[in-house]
């Protein structure tokens, strides 16, 4: 599903790459574990992934194509079939739960009785049952990351990724977060998840990367999230 | 669902600086305003042009008792000067035709033109004009000849050349359309800098819209869509108000000229309908231009 083919990727910017001569192959259906300190690269990484850069040597393969193929105007199709969850949410403050969702849909032309039909099922999938029409701001952090969950996975994507997702979100409520993932992954979509978060990491025992100032030095099925070679 | 959309995103982006907006429009109409009265006053120009040049005529006024012209000596042309003159003219070969105006005749025309002032005609009794040869060219452009062999001739008091007085009245219109045209592209310069602006104003509000919209993949035209039209609206609007002040300039400018000035022919409102319908898709097409330019700076899809 997503292949790094020996990806280094340097910004202009700065002396060190982000990214180091890294292979990593994904497959379907996977759920991956990105951990790493802040600036080992896991962001670039996601960045790869949806086209927002590209690198600076190798290779990036998403669903079969090689990203560096993809014409510049077919990159929002590429981004129609992966969806992002973020730290801060990323809601749009003066719109409701359902609009929210439904917004999603709207700006790549879906027709209204689709989204009408399609929105409350994905509602219902995060957890938020009959709160379609509250405003963010009346919402919990961890409600708010279920609406982000749910924008992302609306549109039923291959690809979910999701950068630090419980980084704003109490221990506890990061656990309902979590099974929300679990749950989409069960769908047969690919999870890829940067988190800082040891106690998910060690909890949910999936596949986990890990990178340190932009190289692979860890790659475990059933891992834990770090000292444990 | 998408029109819809899409018209919401229009609405809300033009509400949301609507003081930018506001100038924007107002700009806009000015500027299209005054293109449209250059077009106009051209069309007035081109219009009477070929109305006079038709009926432009070399006018030989013959001596009269009240000339002041020396070689008149204070005496009235005589028959023979006159039979002379007549001859001389019909020799000549850029003539196209020649008729003799008797005093009657003149005075009538004087009284039908200026009927609308019965003091002047009044004040005016017939034998004050004197007789003359109306001198049909065959090209107008070539008065220059005629007149040179007629001045001084024995019982010409003065030759005038129509062409000269229309000439002086088509460079005042020219410099009216020519002024107009200059501010209008100070105008119109205004008008693309401030699209910029409020598309950049635009841009930076609703970032987190189009950041999303980028996320979920929504295509580039769909993205730029409202900010394009943004600017295409408040082009149309300007052109509206344009069109209203085209509608007055119209009215209360070249029809008042007209009447003043005696044009033999009016600028139909067909011609009016035609500047507006220009003037306001130049408008709306500078608009979204200006908008799609300053979105591939200020938004990155």
């Amino acid at each position: 599903m997503i292949h790094f083919d020996n990806v280094t990727k340097s910004y202009k910017t700065q002396n060190r790459p982000a990214l180091q001569h890294v292979n990593v192959a994904i497959e379907k259906g996977e759920f991956l574990f990105l951990v790493g300190p802040s600036g080992s690269g896991k962001s670039t990484f996601l960045r790869l992934i949806l086209k927002e850069e590209r690198p600076s040597q190798g290779h990036v393969h998403v669903a079969g194509k090689d990203l560096s193929r993809i014409s510049n105007w077919k990159v929002p199709h590429l981004r129609r079939r992966i969806g992002c969850v973020f730290q801060d949410f990323r809601l749009l403050p003066n719109k409701n739960v359902f609009e929210n969702v439904a917004f999603a849909l709207e700006v790549i032309g879906k027709p209204r009785r689709f989204i009408h039909k399609v929105v409350p099922e994905v509602i219902d999938l995060v957890g938020l049952e009959g709160k379609g029409n509250r405003m963010p701001d009346e919402l919990s952090g961890g409600e708010q990351q279920r609406v982000a969950i749910a924008r992302a996975f609306v549109n039923r994507p291959m690809i979910l990724l999701a950068d630090e997702p419980t980084g704003n979100i109490d221990p506890a409520t990061s656990i309902g977060i979590m099974k929300v993932l679990d749950r989409i992954n069960r769908t047969g979509t690919t999870v890829v998840m940067a988190t800082h978060d040891a106690a998910i990491v060690d909890a949910f025992r999936k596949r986990v990367v890990e990178l340190e100032d932009g190289r692979v030095v860890r790659d475990q099925s059933r891992g834990v999230y770090g000292q444990a070679y | 669902m998408r029109v819809q959309f899409v018209l919401q995103e229009i609405w809300i982006g033009l509400r949301r600086n609507l003081t930018m907006t506001v100038s924007l429009i107002i700009t806009v109409a000015i500027a299209m305003a005054l293109v449209g009265t250059g077009l106009l006053i051209r069309g007035q120009v081109n219009a009477s042009k070929s109305y006079w040049y038709d009926k432009i005529e070399v006018s030989v006024f013959l001596c009269a008792k009240s000339s002041s012209n020396p070689s008149c000596n204070k005496q009235e042309a005589t028959q023979a000067d006159k039979d002379a003159l007549k001859k001389q003219l019909g020799g000549m070969s850029q003539v196209a035709a020649v008729t003799y105006e008797t005093k009657d005749q003149a005075y009538a025309r004087f009284k039908d033109r200026f009927s609308s002032s019965p003091a002047f005609v009044n004040s005016v009794r017939s034998g004050d004009i004197p007789d003359s040869f109306r001198i049909r060219l065959k090209d107008p452009q070539q008065y220059k000849p005629v007149v040179q062999a007629l001045l001084g001739q024995k019982g010409v008091d003065q030759v005038i050349n129509e062409q000269e007085i229309l000439k002086k009245f088509f460079n005042i219109l020219n410099g009216l359309q020519n002024a107009a045209w200059i501010v209008a592209v100070f105008q119109l310069a205004a008008a693309v800098l401030l699209v910029g602006n409020t598309v950049r104003l635009s841009a930076f509000n609703r970032r987190r819209e189009t950041g999303i919209m980028r996320l979920v993949g929504a295509s580039n035209t769909y993205i730029q869509m409202p900010f394009i039209l943004e600017g295409a609206v408040a082009g149309l609007i300007g052109g509206l108000v344009a069109a209203v002040l085209l509608v007055m300039s119209k009215s209360l400018l070249i029809d008042k000229l007209a009447g003043d000035l005696q044009f033999a022919s009016q600028l139909g409102w067909g011609t009016v309908l035609a500047v507006i319908v220009l003037s306001v898709c130049f408008g709306v097409l500078l608009c979204a231009i200006a908008s799609f330019l300053t979105l591939r700076r200020y938004l990155r899809v």
